[in-house]
């Protein structure tokens, strides 16, 4: 028989060791839910900063020589240099291009000079046949672009054009910004103006349904066989096929998302073998203080090589 | 719960939960890894949703994937296991929202979930596989979150969880009321005060 007494503190005893057992517990949770949050935010603030890292910088030293080819596109690299072939296909409308922009224009422009690598800028319109609003702003900064290569300002008005994107469904790209930006970029010839005026006269009929146009000549048509051929070159299931823009090649194979970092981008161009650009610069007579004459008028279709012969 | 005292059950949810921890930290952790090489596409994810602000867009899209691969590391340690489980079931409930207001809205977008994302094609937008595949995540966290215990984990290791046997559990259960476990771990009122 014990008393009450003793039997009273043993239970208080117990009561006092499963406090402290749940105490304990508690201690031991904090401190691990304290290490968990701590691997949380070591982590995620190291990927954040990670990625701050990996914006391409921009690149401020002399940019290397930009040749025009005959299919409209823009060869940015030093003269003889021997260095991979970057093929970069964009489309002035498309967010994704502008964001490949930010990231790597600098990288590009920097490899470029530094003979590490030959860009080969091809401007394409795949927003051309989705939509009128789009589809009229992507082909009306790709036709000011060309026009721009005439005056090997390509380059540096790309940058003007990427920087001030409109959204995909409003008017941008307007003629009046256009030729504005061309002359940012020490464009003031009265040619420039005019061609981004006639063009823009032209996308204008191109997405109107009531009339006819004829394309011939224009940089609009040149464009879109630009964007044509590029299907043809690397066709829908090859494994380098062209599926979208903006899609970066390097000696004809097709980078993956690597082509967002700037030092993936670097890295894939640095294990590459040197190659060659598959199109011809502009025909000698085109480039030689005589660029093609915007004023031309737009009648002569397949013709338009032909037409600079003196 | 009435599964709780089903003895098969006990045996089975360790190893259920195990599973459930790895095949999330898989997921997570590839979800994770196919986004943090290329920041700039995570971002634009995270743009075509056209849900956040520019620079909220910009800081989402560079801290999620690694963020994601922190739980995918803190699953495979079975470290904090019911709140990483919880947490990892609100990102799912969020992600999962978020396709849907982009469907809702009718935007044509890649769910960005692996590593693509943008815009795409009119009507080349899949909706519905994403859709499903998340509520299966949040099904598998809801597992994770509901039974954290399991073998092989962190949480284990510590004494958090500590292995019983269902005849040891049922009898603290029956006895206790609330094992070190649970009592701990659900927070009911009264266990917090010192």
């Amino acid at each position: 028989m014990s008393k009450a007494s003793p039997r009273a503190a043993r239970d208080r005893l117990k009561a006092e060791q499963q406090r402290q057992r749940r105490r304990n517990q508690q201690l031991k949770l904090v401190a691990i839910i304290g290490a968990a949050v701590l691997i949380v935010v070591l982590v995620a603030g190291g990927g954040y900063l990670y990625s701050i890292q990996d914006e391409g910088e921009d690149f401020t030293g002399d940019l290397a020589p930009q040749v025009l080819q005959e299919d409209g596109s823009v060869v940015m690299a030093q003269e003889d240099a021997q260095a991979p072939v970057v093929e970069v296909y964009a489309d002035f409308q498309c967010p994704a291009c502008a964001d490949f922009e930010d990231v790597n224009a600098g990288t590009l422009q920097q490899l470029a000079a530094e003979g590490e690598a030959i860009v080969h800028l091809r401007t394409v319109s795949i927003f051309a046949s989705q939509d009128a609003t789009a589809g009229a702003n992507s082909l009306r900064a790709a036709a000011a672009a060309r026009a721009a290569a005439d005056h090997d300002r390509f380059v540096e008005y790309s940058e003007l054009l990427w920087e001030h994107q409109p959204s995909n469904n409003s008017v941008g790209y307007v003629p009046e910004d256009l030729i504005a930006w061309g002359e940012d970029v020490g464009i003031d010839a009265p040619e420039f103006a005019e061609r981004v005026h006639s063009e823009s006269e032209l996308i204008e009929r191109y997405y109107d349904d009531s009339v006819d146009v004829d394309l011939g000549g224009s940089y609009v048509e040149e464009v879109l066989e630009a964007t044509a051929s590029v299907n043809e070159r690397y066709p829908a299931g090859s494994a380098d096929a062209f599926t979208g823009t903006p899609t970066v090649y390097v000696n004809g194979e097709r980078l993956g998302n690597e082509m967002y970092s700037s030092r993936g981008l670097r890295g894939a161009v640095e294990d590459a073998d040197p190659g060659s650009t598959d199109t011809q610069p502009w025909s000698a007579e085109a480039t030689e203080d005589h660029p093609p004459d915007p004023d031309e008028e737009p009648e002569d279709d397949d013709a338009a090589d032909d037409t600079e012969t003196d | 719960m009435l599964i709780r005292t089903l003895p098969a059950w006990d045996t089975a949810q360790p190893w259920v939960t195990l599973l459930a921890r790895l095949a999330l930290a898989g997921v997570l952790g590839y979800a994770g890894l196919s986004k943090v090489t290329a920041p700039v596409v995570s971002v634009q994810a995270v743009e075509a949703y056209e849900l956040l602000p520019p620079e909220l867009a910009r800081v989402v899209g560079y801290t999620l994937p690694a963020f994601e691969i922190a739980l995918a590391v803190l699953l495979l340690l079975g470290l904090a296991t019911r709140y990483v489980g919880a947490l990892t079931a609100v990102l799912m409930v969020v992600f999962t929202a978020g396709i849907v207001s982009a469907w809702a809205r009718g935007l044509s977008i890649d769910c960005g979930c692996f590593g693509s994302g943008g815009q795409v094609p009119p009507g080349e937008a899949d909706y519905v596989t994403p859709l499903l595949r998340d509520l299966g995540f949040v099904l598998l966290a809801g597992i994770v979150m509901i039974w954290p215990r399991s073998p092989l984990s962190a949480d284990q290791a510590f004494g958090l969880y500590p292995a019983q046997s269902p005849t040891d559990r049922f009898a603290s259960e029956s006895t206790n009321g609330d094992d070190d476990e649970q009592g701990v771990a659900t927070r009911r009122p009264g266990s917090a005060e010192g």
